[in-house]
């Protein structure tokens, strides 16, 4: 017999889990918000930001939050250097031109990692790899913990960098109106730039947690990406307490399904209420 | 009327690409006139206007602004420049509330520095405004929206505001304060260059007026008195 304390785990794991999800998806959701471009490299810069903290903790001894002081900087201004010269140019052709675009930068990225670092699985190993904490009768990862608790700081970040800084409401305005944006005196080309900035750093901090919770490969950019665009179809695109939400419901529909269909089921529920969203309410739970 | 030209435009032809909307089309603003330029749907005032303010540009003719050619200038650095547009159908941001509407229309670097300045004058000339400066821009009455779309245009501090269809879809009560509204402005010493199909009533609001007719200029001059000419009337008023 099922008994509450029996799902406690699960529905704790699912929704901490949930928070690395949220933080890949929202830069997914930023960049489509402002360019309505998919970037299905997306994941792949995820991957490359997990390398990054691979490369620093191994060499240099860094701990891997730590070292986002460089990597979120670091990625920042690579995400501009992207998006300004090989993303744009496409652009300014049309969107799905920049779709290829970021089809060619997610196999590139996929292949220098098989050479740089081999097609081998990596993982981060920390003095709180191993930690639990245990609440009741629930043992909570501390990793786990981490993903959650980086999640929440990087929502309400951006939140209030969007709502409160002229950048922020650049950026808004852009993504629901890029050609009134522009009579109001923002440049559009540059909004896309800080975006896709401001997405890559995303990108460095959910590698990070990603690294620190799963092992990962080359490749395992691509069932991430797939998650985030989940999560944005759950939560509704353009709005963040959607994304939040999504993310949740994703995790613990995955950890849920875990529980009650065994491992194959993991994935397929949280697909599932993706498709019965999907059909019911297109626009998502929390979209316009 | 002897006023410095505070907007040249100079025999300009505007394309969409390979078709044609605006021919050899000349028009001048001077510091402190409401100017109305009026003609019928499709005659191309939006295209006039879009021109001026950057969003396209002109294959041929020159534009120019308090003694600086701007033809070339991106429309959002033309903001910048003291000219600011209130586009067709509002075009607010739909999810944004009405105080965030009305300061990202601040958002050049000039403008920044007076937004709490400019800011009050808004709220004093839309009080209603204020009471909603909390709700979703999308929530709003059309002529709320009107507001807050000719607000958010004078948070950029702009020497000439350009007007695009300013009473459609509105109750001529409403119409007729958003007009006292144009008058508050102008003597705050902001030029007005304002679009309307309906030609009587620009006719009766503005200094000076053009008519345009399939993207040719076909009469200009004095308001009232192009009110009595007789090809208007006949064209116009049906009389
Ligand atoms: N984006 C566009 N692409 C192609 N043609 C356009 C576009 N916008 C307007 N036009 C054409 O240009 C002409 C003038 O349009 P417009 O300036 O919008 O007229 P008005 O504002 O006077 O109603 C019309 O024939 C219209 O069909
Ligand atoms: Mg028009």
């Amino acid at each position: 017999m099922e008994t509450l304390a029996d799902l406690a785990s699960p529905i704790a794991i699912g929704v901490l889990l949930g928070g690395l999800y949220v933080v890949i998806a929202l830069g997914l959701s930023l960049v489509f918000g402002v360019m309505k471009v998919i970037n299905v490299a997306h994941g792949d810069l995820v991957i490359l930001g997990s390398y990054f903290a691979y490369v620093t903790s191994t060499s240099w001894g860094l701990d891997p939050i730590l070292s986002l002081v460089v990597g979120i900087p670091l990625f920042f201004v690579m995400g501009i250097f992207i998006e300004k010269f090989l993303v744009h140019r496409a652009f300014r052709m049309s969107v799905d031109a920049a779709l290829i675009i970021a089809f060619g930068i997610s196999l590139i990225i996929q292949n220098a990692a098989q050479l740089v670092w081999t097609p081998l699985s990596r993982g981060l190993m920390t003095s709180y790899t191993l930690e639990s904490l245990k609440i009741g009768d629930v043992y909570l990862p501390v990793v786990y913990l981490v993903d959650f608790a980086m999640a929440l700081v990087v929502v309400l970040a951006v939140h209030q960098f969007l709502k409160r800084t002229y950048l922020g409401q650049a950026i808004t305005a852009a993504s629901q109106d890029s050609e009134t944006a522009q009579l109001m005196g923002i440049n559009p080309a540059r909004v896309y730039q800080i975006a896709f900035g401001i997405a890559m750093a995303l990108a460095a901090i959910a590698g990070v947690s990603l690294a620190l919770t799963f092992p990962f490969t080359p490749k395992s950019g691509v069932p991430f990406l797939i998650i985030a665009f989940g999560v944005i179809i759950l939560g509704g695109l353009g709005s963040m307490v959607g994304t939040f939400i999504g993310g949740m419901i994703f995790g613990l529909s995955q950890t849920l399904g875990g529980h009650f269909l065994g491992p194959t089921g993991q994935l397929l529920v949280p697909f599932v209420m993706v498709l019965v969203v999907l059909t019911i309410r297109p626009q998502g739970l929390f979209g316009r | 009327m002897s006023e410095e030209v505070l907007l040249r435009v100079s025999n300009i032809d505007v394309f969409y690409g390979g078709a044609q909307a605006l021919w050899d089309v000349s028009l001048e603003v001077r510091s402190g006139e409401i100017v109305a330029l009026a003609g019928s749907n499709g005659a191309g005032k939006s295209t006039l206007l879009k021109t001026i303010s950057g969003v396209i540009h002109p294959a041929k003719g020159s534009i120019e602004f308090a003694g600086m050619n701007i033809t070339k200038l991106n429309a959002y650095d033309i903001v910048a420049q003291g000219i600011s547009q209130v586009p067709e159908g509002r075009r607010l941001f739909p999810e944004m509330t009405v105080f965030q509407n009305l300061a990202i229309g601040s958002y050049n670097g000039k403008a920044r520095a007076k937004r709490e300045e400019n800011l009050t004058r808004v709220y004093e000339l839309f009080p209603v405004l204020k009471e909603r400066k909390d709700q979703l821009a999308k929530t709003l009455s059309g002529g709320e929206q009107q507001m807050v779309a000719i607000g958010r245009g004078l948070m950029s501090n702009p020497r000439l505001i350009l007007i695009d269809e300013m009473s459609l879809g509105l109750s001529p009560l409403i119409v007729c304060d958003l007009f006292r509204v144009l008058h508050a402005i102008r003597a705050r010493g902001i030029t007005v260059l304002l679009v309307e199909q309906n030609v009587w009533q620009s006719l009766h609001e503005a200094d000076r007026a053009y008519i345009i007719e399939t993207g040719r200029i076909v009469l200009s001059g004095n308001a009232l008195e192009l009110c009595e000419e007789e090809e208007v009337r006949e064209a116009y008023f049906g009389v």
